[in-house]
């Protein structure tokens, strides 16, 4: 188990801030961040190599602040590898490892044992990640922390060694924290995912859960969700057919789930939650929402006609943009389907997609499980660089358009443009060509 | 490192064949001739020196037992200084790379200080903290350890003056390796000082090396301050100057020329030992 409770550290002058999120024992952590938020700086932490300033660390229930690293019981992979090039392949494996045969047997079943023979130096990216995954496991550590132990596997061996790892650290009932840039890695691997920027974390909790659940437009936008509409809440009266009262058991303040709408612009989407009424983000990953050419009655509460504005096809993937009254809606299915269906720019077509779908982010980041509320966006109005709001044609500016994933993020609610009798479309969440400081990869939860 | 030099020579730039051709000859005929002539200044003393008194050096290796002793007495201290110049300089030198304290310039400005002093200054102040009047001095002497005039006082001026050239190739050496490798190596289960003794040791053994010829050259060729120190028993560098004040320049020649072919030794084992890419750049 990897437990930390407000972990500070700091290396130069980054610091990590009340670093709090539990892997539990034999679990798989992932941390997910941008490049500069932390990752490394966490893993050395918990490995003892960057000292530990506050806070508390308990590795398989031990406390382990002020441990050195050698009494840790911690494998450690670089994302180099950081093999010994004084030393063969082999011993680079059995390095640490107390039953050399037992670590031959794993460098055998991550297969790096073909490599035993060649010098370290002659070790292409791949080969030495490979080598270093095998040494960090021969040790038969109780945590094992990765940081981008794939990057440098081409996509055959990376899926090979990928499972081989998963395998592993069940067999060993070891614990993963490891840290990636792949989306689909995280889903794919993580029992909890750790969204980490700035030294902080934003958000923790199970991989389903934060990349449909994110506690902020921020978050969202950095997991790659294609709709993040800016409006209100209103909750719908006990009455309404969605109402559930809070169960017998639930804590004091839980009033179960309401039917909400929630207005943003000219769409009105309709979800199901416990939010408070008042301004918010609704949040909408794009492979939720299916597309018909023809109005279909099914359970979807969200139903929208619009037109077709965009395709773009990553492989199997199509990406459609729907122009729904003006705002735009991202839609992902399969290229085949996209066929099947003719889907061409100027199509007429039908948006659904179903209440639960739809994830509510409120102003102030109520939904945020650890660390602060996250917000970016919606720095609207006093500027000039002239974006008319699509409904009063006033033009004013949005100077936060894209927030970038370094920008101070400042709590700041939606604003109505001037005069405009509607609540502000943010239209920075469209998928129209715009310089981002991060692509995340296909979201792809439904593969996970 | 060969193809950084083949980029630096006067080749005309890629992308530009030919042109400023003339310039580029004329750079390169003028670069030339001052390379040569900064070359010959450097050069023709030596080859002259060795060329004049060589063969006669030579025969007197034979014939000479004072200059045997003095070689021989040169190597010995030469030696010793380097070994105790490495053993107290590479902790040192490894702090100073890789740790970060409070006074860490300070440190490093002080061993840099016995090399910008001239050696007979330095040789004055050691007689001074070493000589028979002085309070370590007398301790040491009633302890059975003569320091002026012995070859004690002669390795004590070597390791003044050459031990921050040590300490500072061997800080240059362990800052080459990545300190990642240490932590790899700790996290794999070795206490700080078996990871040192694993990974950061081998890794910088070359730098290491390289460091401790560079001492034991700059050791055997110190005459100011053992001078001062340590005029007796003659090391090399003082019998070339006591056979040329006493003698004059036919009889300095053989013994001077013998020590300039003798300087050959370290200068060979340098270029051989020369660090390659740094261990930090093969994670």
């Amino acid at each position: 188990m990897i437990e930390l409770t407000g972990l500070e550290a700091q290396v130069g002058t980054f610091r990590l801030r009340d670093i709090t999120f539990t892997v539990p024992a034999g679990g798989y952590g992932v941390v997910i961040g941008p490049a500069g938020s932390g990752k490394t700086t966490l893993l050395e932490t918990i490995a003892g190599v960057v000292p530990q300033l506050g806070g508390g660390l308990r590795l398989d229930g031990r406390d382990a602040r002020g441990a050195p690293p050698e009494r840790r019981r911690v494998g450690f992979v670089y994302q180099q590898g950081y093999l010994f090039p004084h030393l063969s392949v082999e011993e680079n494996v059995t390095y640490g490892a107390a039953d050399p045969a037992f670590a031959r047997d794993v460098a055998r079943r991550v297969g790096a044992d073909a490599i035993f023979g060649r010098a370290v130096r002659a070790l292409s990216g791949g080969e030495r990640q490979l080598v270093a995954i095998a040494r960090a496991l021969a040790m038969r550590p109780s945590v094992l922390l990765l940081d981008e132990p794939f990057s440098a596997l081409d996509p055959r061996r990376r899926t090979e060694v990928r499972r081989t790892v998963r395998a592993l650290h069940r067999e060993l009932e070891v614990t993963v924290l490891q840290v990636t840039h792949d989306f689909t890695e995280a889903g794919l691997l993580g029992d909890v995912a750790i969204l980490l920027d700035g030294g902080r974390v934003l958000q923790y909790g199970p991989p389903e859960h934060v990349f449909r659940r994110p506690a902020s437009p921020y978050i969202a936008e950095f997991l790659g969700a294609e709709n993040v509409f800016a409006g209100s809440v209103r909750v719908l009266g006990d009455a309404a057919p969605d109402w559930a009262g809070a169960p017998p058991d639930a804590e004091p303040g839980s009033h179960g789930h309401h039917a909400i709408e929630f207005r943003a612009g000219p769409l009105t989407l309709y979800t199901v939650g416990d939010a408070a009424p008042g301004p918010g983000y609704a949040v909408l990953r794009a492979e939720e929402v299916v597309l018909s050419r023809e109005p279909h009655p099914t359970s979807a509460r969200n139903q929208f006609a619009g037109t077709i504005s965009e395709l773009a096809t990553l492989g199997a993937l199509t990406r459609v943009t729907v122009d729904v009254q003006g705002t735009p809606l991202v839609a992902a299915l399969t290229t085949r389907s996209a066929k099947e269906l003719a889907l061409a720019p100027g199509t007429p077509v039908y948006a659904s997609f179903k209440a639960m779908a739809v994830h509510l982010c409120l102003a102030g980041g109520a939904a945020t499980r650890a660390g602060p509320a996250a917000t970016s966006l919606a720095q609207c109005a006093g500027a000039s660089d002239g974006v008319a709001c699509r409904y009063c044609r006033t033009r004013y500016t949005c100077r936060a358009r894209l927030p970038s994933l370094r920008s101070p993020r400042v709590e700041t609610p939606p604003r109505r443009g001037p005069s405009c009798p509607s609540p502000l479309p943010i239209q920075w969440a469209t998928p129209s060509p715009r310089p981002r400081t991060h692509r995340p990869s296909w979201p792809s939860m439904h593969g996970a | 490192m060969t193809g950084a030099a083949g980029r630096i020579g006067w080749a005309p730039p890629p992308g530009r064949p030919g042109g400023g051709g003339e310039a580029h000859r004329a750079a390169s005929i003028i670069a030339g001739l001052c390379g040569s002539l900064f070359l010959l200044f450097l050069v023709a003393p030596i080859a002259r020196l060795v060329a004049t008194g060589g063969a006669a050096g030579v025969g007197k290796l034979v014939s000479d037992a004072e200059l045997r002793s003095a070689l021989w007495l040169t190597a010995v201290t030469a030696t010793t200084a380097m070994c105790v110049g490495a053993l107290g300089g590479t902790p040192l030198a490894y702090l100073l790379a890789r740790r970060d304290f409070r006074g860490r310039a300070v440190v490093a400005a002080v061993l840099d200080l016995p090399l910008l002093i001239p050696h007979p200054v330095a040789g004055i102040a050691l007689l001074l903290m070493l000589g028979r009047e002085s309070v370590v001095g007398g301790v040491l002497l009633r302890a059975g350890i003569r320091v002026a005039g012995s070859p004690v006082g002669i390795v004590c001026a070597m390791v003044f003056v050459s031990a921050p050239l040590f300490i500072s190739a061997a800080r240059e050496a362990f800052a080459r390796v990545d300190p990642r490798f240490e932590s790899v190596a700790r996290t794999l289960g070795d206490p700080a000082w078996r990871a040192f003794r694993r990974v950061t040791l081998p890794l910088s053994m070359r730098g290491l090396i390289a460091a401790a010829v560079v001492m034991w050259a700059r050791a055997v060729s110190e005459f100011g301050a053992i001078v001062i120190l340590t005029y007796n028993p003659k090391v090399a560098s003082v019998l070339s100057y006591d056979r040329f004040t006493s003698f004059g320049l036919t009889e300095a020649l053989p013994v001077a020329a013998v020590l300039t072919i003798l300087a050959l030794v370290p200068l060979i084992a340098l270029r051989a030992l020369r660090p390659d890419r740094g261990a930090g750049m093969d994670a």
